[in-house]
């Protein structure tokens, strides 16, 4: 709750109530009774509000639902930096700082597409499975879903996210420095079931995914993936695929980079070698200052960051002494989080955080820590997660040295943000 | 310790569903990403359970394809040449297609511009040299990834352009087309093919196509080539120094004096990217009206807001029909008369105190100036 904008909604509400108030003293005084006003009491409280005096809307409004209008700010936002091809080869990112839990609402989902969103009809959608299995296969939508369904809670995290940042940070914002990336429980089968239908011939090392979109959207996939956790997913969230996240099948390879899960899937087939897909080569590719690049860097790494507070949803209206929950959240796509780490100063000196809640492999897990706040203090919030297989996040400086900064893709070093002496949150980065 | 758990792990998991076909393929090493692999124990893989009953059953969904539509879907294009047909085309054809159909986004030569890709920035075999190059320092230039100087397959070129350009009506190029706008490409990108350079005159075909080598061909790391390419793979990602990932015993952790004593804080320069749409609020109030709502009464809406004040003497108000007092207000330009009415001036509260859009707000001030000429 942030209380700076509830106590404008009051001001404006007292601003409301003063003329209301005027007009109903008018009428006591007719009236020749009086009810004693306290200036403390919540004009809130103490009147009916118009929604408790009239009748609501009719259950039969809004055959599927939508939020309240109040929200209407909780949206996926987008910025002209990446704006490619008007908004067809582009990105739309998800309000992490109003985000909850360890789900993301499907109309909040990031949306990245290569050709525009594609609009699928279901009766005409086709799934082909082909090259190196014993029986290649087509199959409708309705017989995708009779197999025997698995349901998983993933992230899927653009390997971009951050990428803006490598040379110092440039969004003060939580929305767009941390928010590629969305969480979903998604219904679907492992290929791995499906294959044992098709018989994967030994010599398939690779398996193209491929889109029915403007963009084709294709990628090189080792059949070690295949075999281990990749699902073709139709549910998410408890319902159809949206069409922005590939309606009615994508690809979901947990943990990974969100292009791979290919969506508008239309085809996959098995082969020796991969294809070089135009999205594994000029793109999605890390650039190293020795000049070679990461080619098919798969993982997302173990990554964290505090979403409470935020530049959006700063600390401005905490006084002196209040208890405060520091809240962030945590990821790999290498396992499941270990641990989370805060630093009040940086990341000079850490303190544990808790974990909370479900904390599930390759997914969003949320971890916390009270403060006591003292006004005028200034923090320097610095969040460090680790995995279980035996990842922590780098310092800026460490990735740095490594990865350099032109690389793009699979920033995972930490994150800071500024708590200035006012309550103001500002992302920055701590360098040597 | 980790690295028993999986072996013993994995072990139990090939005794237990040995009849899986596919079981077996399951690689008992290290993940190939470098991360952890949960297989399926005891009907649990992690934390989620998992109905295992048709392990070894054949499902048989779906039907076999004919060999038309495999042909009609699989139209991917290999770096060996798989798939790429025969046809041929002219950097002169490529040329006259790219100005009809490709310059508009990506610019005159391939410059890139509009937020599509650049093609080329020139020679290809110079320009590839500057992929060290670190914008480290303010006025350092970066690496130049296009087309000619990056990619490490020239079959990406071809399969993406006939798959998915030009991007507004994609797979409408032939095959000669596609090649004609290769070898444009080629030629801005100043490539040679077996020692010959792709001058204006060059016509390319499939045989020089396969010929073609492209500058960065070994830019890329892992190997991802040959029948041990996932092993190469699965080696590079057990190395977290490849990819600057970090790993440490969760007890060998820094919690105290991590830092250097060089630590600095860097805050964002020049006020950063904000140029967020929609812009960035987090308010919970009832959403603004739109910009023009096509059904705004303007005379309605003057007599509700305008009226009271600028209908009659007395006011204070400039009257609406008061030729020479609004030519006075008009005289001051009308954006200032706009910005005052929309901030309020003297009496005036901001828009009159209207709950009416900018834009609406000054269709009002037409409105009463139109009614004092």
């Amino acid at each position: 709750m942030d209380n700076e904008k509830s106590q404008k909604d009051m001001k404006i509400s007292e601003r409301r109530d003063f003329f209301k108030r005027t007009a109903a003293l008018g009428v006591t005084a007719l009236a020749g009774t009086s009810l004693a006003a306290s200036q403390q009491d919540d004009p809130a409280i103490m009147h009916h509000v118009p929604w408790g005096q009239k009748w609501g809307d009719p259950v039969t409004k809004n055959r599927y639902g939508i939020p309240s209008a109040y929200e209407h700010n909780n949206i996926r936002r987008n910025t002209k930096l990446l704006a490619s091809g008007n908004y067809r080869a582009s990105i739309a990112v998800t309000p992490i700082h109003e985000s909850e839990g360890i789900i993301t609402p499907n109309g909040l989902f990031f949306s990245r597409c290569h050709g525009g969103v594609a609009h699928i009809d279901p009766k005409e959608y086709r799934l082909m499975i082909h090259g190196l299995v014993k029986k290649p296969i087509v199959l409708t939508l309705d017989q995708l879903k009779r197999y025997p369904k698995v349901n998983r809670t993933h992230f899927i995290e653009c390997p971009a996210n951050g990428g803006q940042e490598w040379r110092g940070p440039q969004f003060n914002s939580l929305q767009f420095a941390k928010g590629f990336m969305s969480s979903a429980e998604w219904t679907g089968v492992y290929i791995k079931t499906i294959l044992e239908d098709l018989g994967l011939k030994p010599e398939a090392n690779w398996m193209l995914a491929e889109g029915s979109d403007n963009s084709e959207m294709g990628r090189s996939i080792p059949v070690d993936k295949i075999l281990d956790d990749a699902m073709l997913v139709w549910g998410q969230n408890g319902e159809a695929l949206r069409p922005e996240q590939g309606y009615p099948v994508r690809l979901l390879l947990p943990g990974w980079e969100g292009n791979l899960c290919v969506k508008w899937l239309k085809r996959l087939e098995f082969s020796k070698e991969p294809w070089y897909a135009k999205e594994e080569t000029s793109k999605y590719t890390a650039l190293k200052p020795t000049g070679k690049a990461v080619q098919h860097f798969y993982a997302n790494e173990v990554n964290s960051t505090v979403v409470s507070p935020s530049p959006e949803k700063p600390w401005t209206d905490l006084k002196d002494g209040d208890i405060v929950e520091i809240e962030g959240l945590a990821w790999s796509g290498m396992g499941t989080i270990t641990g989370v780490d805060l630093s009040f100063d940086g990341g000079k000196n850490y303190v544990e955080a808790k974990l909370k809640g479900l904390v599930l492999p390759k997914s969003w897990t949320r971890w916390s820590y009270i403060h006591k706040y003292k006004k005028g203090e200034v923090l320097l919030l610095t969040s460090r997660a680790m995995d279980d297989a035996g990842y922590i996040q780098p310092t800026v400086d460490e990735e740095t040295s490594v990865m350099g900064v032109e690389s793009v893709y699979h920033r995972n070093g930490v994150e800071t943000w500024e708590v200035t002496a006012t309550g103001e949150v500002n992302h920055v980065q701590i360098r040597s | 310790m980790f690295k028993l758990d999986r072996k013993s792990v994995v072990s139990a998991f090939i005794v237990t569903v040995a009849t899986v076909a596919v079981a077996s393929s399951v690689p008992s090493k290290p993940s190939i990403d470098g991360g952890v692999y949960y297989p399926i124990v005891n009907g649990k893989t992690g934390p989620y359970l998992v109905n295992t009953q048709s392990a070894g059953m054949k499902i048989n969904n779906g039907r076999v394809p004919t060999a038309n539509e495999i042909k009609a879907w699989d139209k991917d294009i290999m770096p060996d040449g798989t798939g790429l047909p025969e046809g041929s085309g002219s950097v002169e054809d490529g040329e006259t297609l790219y100005e009809e159909q490709c310059v508009m986004c990506h610019g005159d030569f391939g410059s890139g511009g509009g937020g599509y890709p650049a093609l080329s920035k020139g020679n290809a075999y110079e320009l590839q040299k500057t992929l060290k190059n670190q914008r480290d320092k303010p006025d350092a230039d970066g690496p130049v990834r296009v087309f000619g100087t990056y990619w490490p397959q020239v079959s990406t070129l071809w399969w993406y352009i006939k798959d998915a350009m030009p991007h507004t009506k994609s797979k409408t190029l032939s095959s000669d087309e596609t090649y004609a706008l290769v070898a444009y490409i080629l030629n801005i990108n100043e490539f040679e093919i077996d020692g010959e350079e792709v001058d204006d005159e060059y016509i390319l075909n499939r045989e020089k196509f396969l010929k073609i080598k492209m500058p960065n061909r070994d830019g890329f790391e892992p190997n991802i080539d040959g029948p041990n390419a996932r092993e190469a793979v699965r080696k590079y990602y057990a190395n977290p120094a490849n990819f600057g990932a970090k790993k440490v015993k969760p007890s060998k952790r820094c919690m105290k004096n991590c830092q250097k004593k060089t630590a600095k804080v860097v805050r964002i320069q020049n006020g950063g990217i904000n140029a967020f749409e929609p812009p960035m609020s987090v308010e919970r109030d009832l959403p603004k009206k739109p910009d023009y709502d096509q059904g705004f009464n303007v005379l309605k809406n003057y007599e509700d807001n305008c009226m009271p004040c600028h209908g009659a003497d007395g006011m204070g108000a400039p009257v609406t029909g008061d030729k020479e007092v609004w030519a006075e207000v008009v005289s001051k330009g009308m954006s200032t008369v706009y910005k005052n009415g929309i901030d309020g001036i003297r009496g005036m509260p901001a828009k009159g105190g209207a709950s009416v859009s900018d834009k609406e707000f000054k269709m009002l001030v037409d409105y009463m100036i139109e009614k004092s000429k």
